[in-house]
């Protein structure tokens, strides 16, 4: 049972990693952040729980892309902070990406559905679903 | 002047030093750059701690950025990623010229060969940025001859009765036909050429000396666990084997057995 939990945990890591960049983009889509401020958008609700200083290479990957701009800004409290913002670029790239993003959610979604359906459903039933479609 | 108390300042830099270690193999404007951020992501991260015993806050705020080594990790391979599909194929073929050049026990004469390329890349590279250089330059001299004759083409006449600048030949013979604006046009125009391309060398090398670094750390990185996968399978030689992990584990992996682990809730 390791064995099953450290590959679970695997893939689950990927799959966080696979939409961190796009969650990251999506979050700068609507305002500029810090690091910090990011961070706290994306595990604010405990919906994306990661180690905070995995976004850190992501930001400086899509910096050096150029879909990400970054500034250093003086902060009275304490370091300066290091604010993000998508640029005209990013945003195009977003915006194409995400109905490409819905499209697999939808795509994963239908396929666990669809064979819950074939399991459950009664023979009858299915036949008189297909009925209806036909007609 | 420190933010933070001063065990907890002292936990703060502890931190940063390590990632300073991990951080050595990129250029010293990206380790500043990952320090600062990281300096400003600690201290927002403390100010926003909720716990009032600074220590325990401190390193609540490191153990939710990661280990060093993890963070400067994820860095790594972010910057490695384009690198990935290139990696196998040139180890391959420079393992394969290695053996083929050298023998398999690298006496003296290996090493002396080794140091001999080790030089002539070196060489290479020194010879690669003089004439980068040289193009720059060349054509920025270029250049501004070119702007001279467009906007004072009375000073470049007197440059040429001094002979401070000779053009013959077919060259001398085309220039003559063309009007001063045109000359001047022209020279810029072939020399803003020459300036780009050492400025592309000049870029290019960058990312050359970066693959470079990169190699020879791959190559050491190689050696090391060649080195010690020998040691491994020695030790292993001379032990009893009863059964592996992954046989014992086996079964587990059916896809199909029990409820579906990465079913999406």
């Amino acid at each position: 049972m390791d064995y099953l939990n450290a590959e679970r945990e695997r893939r689950v890591t990927q799959l966080r990693k696979g939409i961190l960049e796009l969650a990251i983009m999506g979050s700068l889509y609507r305002q500029q952040h810090y690091g910090y401020s990011l961070v706290r958008v994306l595990t604010g609700d405990g919906s994306l729980s990661l180690k905070e200083g995995t976004v850190y290479p992501i930001l400086t990957r899509l910096d050096k892309e150029g879909l990400v701009r970054s500034e250093w800004v003086e902060s009275d409290q304490g370091p300066p902070r290091k604010y993000y913002s998508l640029t005209a670029n990013g945003r195009r790239i977003f915006e194409s990406l995400m109905p490409e993003f819905d499209q697999l959610v939808s795509l994963v979604k239908q396929s666990r559905n669809g064979a819950k359906s074939r399991q459950d459903q009664p023979l009858g039933e299915r036949i008189l679903v297909k009925k209806e479609e036909r007609e | 002047m420190s933010h933070y108390p001063e065990v907890v300042e002292k936990i703060v830099q502890d931190y940063l030093q390590r990632v300073g270690i991990q951080l050595q193999r990129f250029p010293n404007s990206d380790q500043e750059d990952v320090l600062k951020e990281l300096s400003s992501h600690i201290f927002e991260s403390y100010c926003a701690g909720t716990n009032s015993e600074p220590v325990g806050r401190i390193l609540e705020v490191l153990r939710k950025l990661g280990e060093p080594a993890d963070v400067v990790a994820e860095k790594l391979q972010e910057s490695l990623l384009s690198l990935r599909k290139l990696k196998k194929v040139p180890l391959s073929v420079l393992g394969g010229i290695v053996v083929g050049m050298f023998g398999l026990p690298l006496g003296f004469a290996g090493v002396a060969v080794l140091l001999g390329a080790s030089g002539a890349v070196l060489g290479l590279v020194a010879a690669f940025f003089a004439t980068a250089t040289l193009l720059l330059v060349t054509g920025v001299m270029g250049m501004g001859l070119g702007l001279l004759r467009m906007l004072n083409p009375d000073l470049w006449d007197q440059l040429v009765a001094q002979g401070f600048i000779q053009v013959h030949g077919r060259v001398g013979q085309f220039f003559d036909l063309l009007s001063p604006a045109a000359q001047g046009g022209l020279l810029v125009f072939i020399f803003m050429a020459v300036a780009a391309a050492g400025l592309g060398m000049l870029w290019l090398s960058k990312r050359i000396l970066r693959g470079l670094r990169f190699f020879f750390d791959l190559m050491l990185d190689r050696a090391r666990t060649l080195l010690k996968k020998r040691r491994r399978d020695g030790s292993v030689a001379n032990t009893n084997r009863v059964s592996t992990p992954v046989r014992d584990i086996s079964p587990d992996r059916e896809p199909l057995s029990g409820p579906d682990p990465y079913a999406i809730r």
